[in-house]
């Protein structure tokens, strides 16, 4: 085992203090000279005709400068097929739509310039379910498709297939089948901080812009595209990211919110800041998508899985944002996630005027993880073998590719598995029909863990440049979001370097200063990051030592010198004088640089600052900067196989729950949880554990209490008083989180992504714990206490 | 949200006399923890607020023959008043799980019981005690059973100008027990449903039963039939049983956005039949 | 309608213009510019803005700015000391991993203050209570219960 310095310790992290002390500045409370204040007026239907927009009463309102809609300004295209509009003109197809904005000089102007503008509607048929959607002659959502031809029904032109193997052959052959349907329903990333941007340009019609985006490059090149429908053409972004109060993959699309911060700003020649609150929030952006899945499994007499077969339909909302893209990760867990060699997956996301959805952390895989997981359970009963057990049978392995051409390196899933039965006491515990209606449940998870080329390029740059005291700028274009990918990279910069961490600032969430990075999304920040600090640590390194071989022995004889002067009984040791010219003599550790092997030596090993300053100061002198480019060795998914080795390392994991069911109110208890997570290895303890804690906690408002709920369209609950995520009080139950380090070989110090898979399988770990405490398998989630009561009722009768 | 003056008057003449002159525009404001949220979500648009909170003499826990609530009285000040918690256990309990601390630092009983909450928590508990509020305006002071207080949703038997001052409870005799118990959806709620029981016992039979539920109908109800079943009679599992059907005959809950009428149907029946047995536990272990 | 209210603010005695329908939120990250008290939903159902007024944890989002005439407030900023020393709970959220995003830290640490200066040896179920109007997406709580723990014994 590799001995490491700061790998795998319990850091803290180095944005806490400020964050602690209230300094830490997010979008709301940035303030830019001269800023304005935006306001957007949404629609008040789900599909209507605008028949006319009257702003005349909101320009005259003393503090204006100005509104606009879309039949004054120049029409931006957005969305990951361009079917979005950053103002709506001619029709609304959602309660969202954005009809107008206005910029004044203070919040409560603009609220009130808003109110006083009037639309004029007519109303048109809606559709809400995706069903519903599907019918012939049912209203379409789009007229035309995004190049203006003719639409005929309102299937989303992305569709998402993959077949391997013969699944009908296999449907014949297998001794034992299970088949049902399940849902999830949408659901909110619910961010503490909201979102926002603060737009303004310079005298050269360049754009500035503060925006709480996780992808600051491609939002850069949407809106550079935005600046040339302006008639900007050839004009740059700058997007600085301010810190963010949580993000969820709600940053993963450029909003309409922002666009017209831009279209504000530009109109007024001010900054202009929109900042939603926490009702537009929940209303005005968009949810994790809600699909409702068939699945069929088999497997043979020996409890082996022979195929799997899911059909899915997602509701899409009124527009397609890059959230139409999840199943593309749904497919993973759907192809991969346990060996199975018959696969038949196919989708169907459908237009409905509903709110417009994206994704959310696990990008479409918690999802996908429900139905395989509940109907694990299923099948494993239906061939009469323990649960845990058929998922040992099943279970992925090392040094693997999966039928989708995933390359399965290294796998932790067995140990996961074990671990999780260990905690619970499965063996006690589980398919005892206990008294007090008590039970035992597991689900597990395979997520993308080294990046996921779901962009031309998964690529990340890292800048580090020393000054003359040692210090290290290292200047990511990843996004610190709150998942700790600061922590992570200052342990892996001072790893890799061989400086204290305290050396190291982090730079990052500025297009104009740092590298390109895709975006911090898909659980690959560190994953990438880390590697690339690593290439460029190792380039430092090279140029460090070069100049220690000018500098180091001269540094050296004064101290000795020093040392003489000091103390005259002291001995001039005998000096390797070739070593010291040689670069590759050389190591550093803890901001030391030293001959190999001598280390602990004082009189011979010289600060790295020292060295710095030597070679900067004289004549030709020079300072160090490097960078790298790491770009992971993975593939795009082939559109037209739905094959591709889509990230470089896969993370596995297994949660379990018990938990036990009050059989008068419905209500689930959880009464402990376990979370074992192959996380290829830990770079910073404290920050890991964070994201597996909150993921959990994540996961269990997704199973037990957490709905996005509409009605025709609009939503019922738009705050924390109806959509309730959970607080400390219901977290009253210990939840064992356990770290499988498996140290692949291609993550940075052997580690794998964990930001999203925290959340992936608990829902079906839950919902199997309640099947095995009271025999109700609930499909739909989230497990309400009325669902559960409902559900016994129906038992009973 | 719309603009609003706001007063803060030191005594109750100046508050009536401000409320007289308004036009009815002007609302009172408690600890305003829903009424701002009201105002901000523009559900009341009033052109001015007149705050209670200077108003010394309706604030402040009293305890003679009866307990008198100030109805500016915090509700974390009952939280923690050990003496409401040692024999007013079904209030306490009520105010103990209500919101958060944040709200509990500012919102007041008064207020809880005027925004008139079908959910209200401090209803149920107040609703078995029997006790009675003092109403004041300008025209004087009259004092009203608290189960004539609710109207209907935000409707009391209030008029703009009165101000509810005070709330009376009449301390319960021996052998009585009682309990409140509330379903959310977690563990911070507004209630899918609430219950209190309040029960006096002569051994095994119940003398004098008193039983709450809200949330379940347009105020908090007392359950009368169910109670004058109960009383005089030995408490069973079968006796509870047929109080929990009782109940789920005797409300009449709505489906909202928290929970369906089914299910805080069954819920009234269920808490109903916990907070006896809760109640009856208590007295045990009081004697 | 205006009025200046008088009050004390983080130890310092203060004074501001304020309109009477502005919270004590605005009048804090607007007028006094301290902007580590957050605004995450304006309703009192988050704690973001959570900040003590004479020593009691209070929603500044629901709290009218004229309530705190004469009375003393105290904001996260208040809570560090000369040359940036952190509070005793704020340094335990540092130091055990009670921070992720931040935005729920100022009023979480506010509420923990509250809650310690009241009961400095509460049971774990008091101290969740104690934070049980401060929501939290990221760290699912078990390192701030953890924080709030280790604060509590380096207050003693």
């Amino acid at each position: 085992m590799t001995e490491y310095s700061y790998i795998g310790t319990e850091a803290p992290r180095p944005d806490a203090p400020d964050k602690a002390a209230g300094k830490a500045l997010y979008i709301h409370d940035l303030v830019r000279p001269g800023m304005l204040y935006g306001k957007i007026k949404f629609s008040e239907y789900a599909h209507a005709r605008i028949k006319h927009i009257d702003t005349s009463k909101a320009e005259k309102l003393p503090g204006v400068h100005a509104v606009i809609t879309g039949y004054n300004t120049p029409e931006i295209r957005i969305g990951f097929i361009r079917d979005n509009f950053a103002l709506k003109k001619d029709k609304v197809r959602q309660f969202r739509d954005e009809v107008a904005a206005v910029a004044a000089i203070d919040p409560d102007i603009a609220e009130e310039a808003v109110d006083l503008i009037k639309v004029e509607y007519e109303e048109l048929p809606s559709v809400f379910t995706p069903e519903d959607a599907l019918k012939e002659g049912a209203s379409l959502v789009h007229e035309v498709d995004t190049r203006g031809r003719p639409k005929s029904d309102n299937v989303v032109p992305v569709p998402w297939k993959f077949v391997a193997g013969d699944v009908q052959k296999a449907k014949q052959e297998a001794a034992f089948i299970a088949e049902d349907h399940f849902q999830t329903p949408l659901i909110q990333q619910s961010c503490l901080g909201t979102a926002g941007s603060i737009a303004e340009f310079d005298l050269n019609n360049n754009l500035l812009i503060h925006a709480k985006t996780q992808i600051p490059f491609l939002a850069q090149n949407d809106f550079n595209r935005a600046l040339a429908a302006m008639g900007l053409k050839g004009k740059n972004t700058r997007v600085i990211v301010p810190a963010i109060g949580g993000s969820f993959g709600t940053g993963l699309d450029t909003h309409s919110y922002e666009y017209i911060s831009i279209l504000l700003a530009y109109k007024t020649g001010r900054p202009v800041k929109i900042v939603f609150n926490r009702e537009e929030e929940f209303t005005a952006l968009s949810p994790r998508q809600p699909p409702k899945s068939h699945i069929i499994q088999g497997c043979d007499k020996d409890g082996k899985l022979t195929f799997r077969e899911i059909r899915m339909i997602l509701d899409n909302g009124a527009y397609t944002s890059w959230g139409a893209t999840t199943p593309s990760v749904m497919m993973l867990p759907i192809s991969s996630l346990y060996r199975v060699p018959n696969v038949f997956y196919e989708t169907k996301i459908v237009y409905t005027n509903n709110t417009y959805c994206q994704a959310m952390r696990g990008y479409g895989n918690p999802q996908g993880t429900w139905p395989i997981e509940s109907n694990m359970d299923q099948l494993a009963e239906a061939a009469g073998i323990d649960p845990y057990e058929f998922r040992m049978i099943n279970s992925n392995i090392p040094n693997e590719t999966s039928p989708m051409g995933l390359k399965i390196s290294t796998c932790g899933l067995k140990e996961c598995l074990k671990t999780v039965a260990e905690k619970l006491d499965w063996e006690e515990k589980h398919g005892k029909g206990r008294s007090k209606a008590r039970g035992v449940g597991m689900a597990s998870l395979l997520h993308v863990g080294g990046g996921a080329r779901v962009y031309r390029s998964d690529g990340t740059g890292i800048i580090m440049k020393l000054d003359d005291f040692g210090n290290v700028s290292v200047i990511t274009g990843g996004v610190e979001m709150g998942q700790g990918f600061d922590a992570s990279l200052t342990l892996a910069s001072a790893e890799a370097l061989g400086v204290t961490p305290d050396k190291i600032n982090i730079i990052s969430g500025d297009t104009a200063t740092c590298p390109w990075d895709v975006g911090t999304h898909a659980s690959r920040g560190a994953f990438t990051a880390c590697n690339a600090a690593i290439m460029a640590a190792d380039k430092a390194r090279e140029k460090i030592f070069h100049l220690a071989s000018e500098h180091f022995m001269r540094r050296v004889q004064s101290k000795l010198k020093k040392q003489k002067k000091k103390d005259p009984d002291f001995e001039i040791p005998d000096l390797d004088y070739e070593r010291m010219f040689d670069p590759s003599e050389f190591d550093m550790k803890e901001n030391y640089i030293f001959l190999k092997g001598e280390p602990d030596n004082p009189l011979l090993r010289v600060t790295l600052e020292e060295i710095l300053r030597a070679a900067h100061y004289k004549e030709q002198g020079t300072m160090i900067a490097t960078e790298a480019f790491y770009d992971p060795p993975n593939e795009n998914i082939d559109p037209r196989t739905s094959r591709g080795n889509i990230s470089a390392t896969y993370s596995f994991g297994t949660q379990g729950a018990e938990v036990e069911v009050d059989l008068e109110t419905g209500k689930v208890k959880v009464l402990q949880f376990v979370a074992a997570h192959d996380v290829g290895k830990v770079i910073n303890k404290q920050t890991i554990m964070g994201q597996i804690y909150g993921g959990v906690v994540m996961g269990i408002g997704y199973a037990l209490s957490e709905e996005y709920k509409t009605e025709k369209g609009k939503n019922l609950n738009p705050n924390f008083l109806d959509y309730k995520i959970l607080s400390a009080p219901d977290v009253d139950f210990p939840i064992h989180a356990e770290c499988i380090e498996t140290n692949d070989e291609k993550g940075p110090f052997g580690a794998k992504g964990v930001g999203e898979p925290g959340l992936v399988p608990t829902a079906p770990a839950i919902a199997n714990a309640v099947y095995d405490a009271i025999g109700i398998r609930i499909r739909d989630l989230p497990i309400t206490p009325e669902k559960v009561l409902a559900a016994l009722k129906e038992k009973k009768d | 949200m719309k603009k609003f003056d706001y007063f803060q008057p030191e005594t109750l003449k100046d508050a009536y006399s401000l409320i007289e002159k308004s036009n009815g525009s002007y609302i009172y404001i408690a600890g305003g923890t829903d009424l701002i949220a009201n105002i901000k979500n523009r559900l009341i648009q009033p052109d001015a607020l007149i705050s209670l909170r200077r108003i010394k003499e309706i604030s402040g826990i009293t305890q003679n023959k009866d307990l008198t609530l100030g109805s500016m009285t915090l509700l974390r000040d009952i939280e923690k008043d050990s003496h409401i918690g040692q024999n007013y256990p079904a209030l306490a309990q009520a105010v103990k799980i209500l919101a958060t601390p944040q709200i509990r630092n500012v919102a007041t009983i008064g207020g809880n019981l005027c925004n008139s909450a079908p959910s209200a928590d401090c209803a149920p508990p107040l609703l078995v005690l029997e006790a009675s509020v003092t109403l004041e305006g300008p025209g004087g002071q009259r004092s009203i059973a608290i189960e004539d207080f609710f109207m209907g949703p935000g409707q009391t038997c209030m008029n703009m100008s009165e101000i509810l001052t005070r709330i009376r409870i009449t301390p319960p005799g021996e052998n009585t027990g009682m309990a409140f118990l509330k379903v959310g959806r977690v563990s911070t709620d507004i209630a899918i449903v609430n219950a209190a029981a309040c029960l006096t016992m002569e051994k095994n039979v119940c003398r004098k039963c008193r039983l709450s539920v809200g949330a379940v109908a347009p105020v908090p109800l007392r359950l009368r039939s169910v109670e004058k079943m109960i009383e005089g009679q030995e408490i069973s599992p079968e006796l509870l049983n047929r109080a929990g059907k009782m109940v789920e005959e005797e409300v009449k809950p709505i489906t909202d956005v928290r929970s369906t009428s089914g299910y805080r149907r069954i819920m009234s029946g269920v808490l109903i039949k916990r907070a006896i047995e809760e109640a009856i536990r208590r007295m045990e272990q009081n004697k | 309608m205006k009025k200046i209210i008088d009050f004390t603010l983080n130890g310092r005695e203060v004074s501001a213009e304020v309109e009477s329908h502005k919270m004590l939120l605005q009048v804090l990250r607007d007028t006094f510019q301290l902007t580590g008290t957050k605004d995450g939903c304006g309703q009192g159902e988050c704690g973001a803005c959570t900040v003590l007024v004479d020593g009691i944890s209070i929603n500044s989002c629901l709290y009218p700015a004229f309530e705190v005439d004469g009375k003393s407030v105290t904001t996260i900023e208040g809570l560090v000391g000369e040359g940036n020393k952190l509070h005793p709970i704020q340094e335990a959220f540092v130091e055990n991993g009670g921070i992720q995003c931040g935005f729920c830290t100022p009023g979480m640490i506010m509420s923990a203050k509250a809650l310690l200066d009241e009961n400095p040896d509460p049971t774990d179920e008091e101290l969740k209570k104690g934070i049980s109007g401060n929501l939290c997406r990221c760290t699912g709580y078990v390192q701030i219960v953890d924080s709030i723990r280790k604060a509590a014994k380096s207050l003693k």
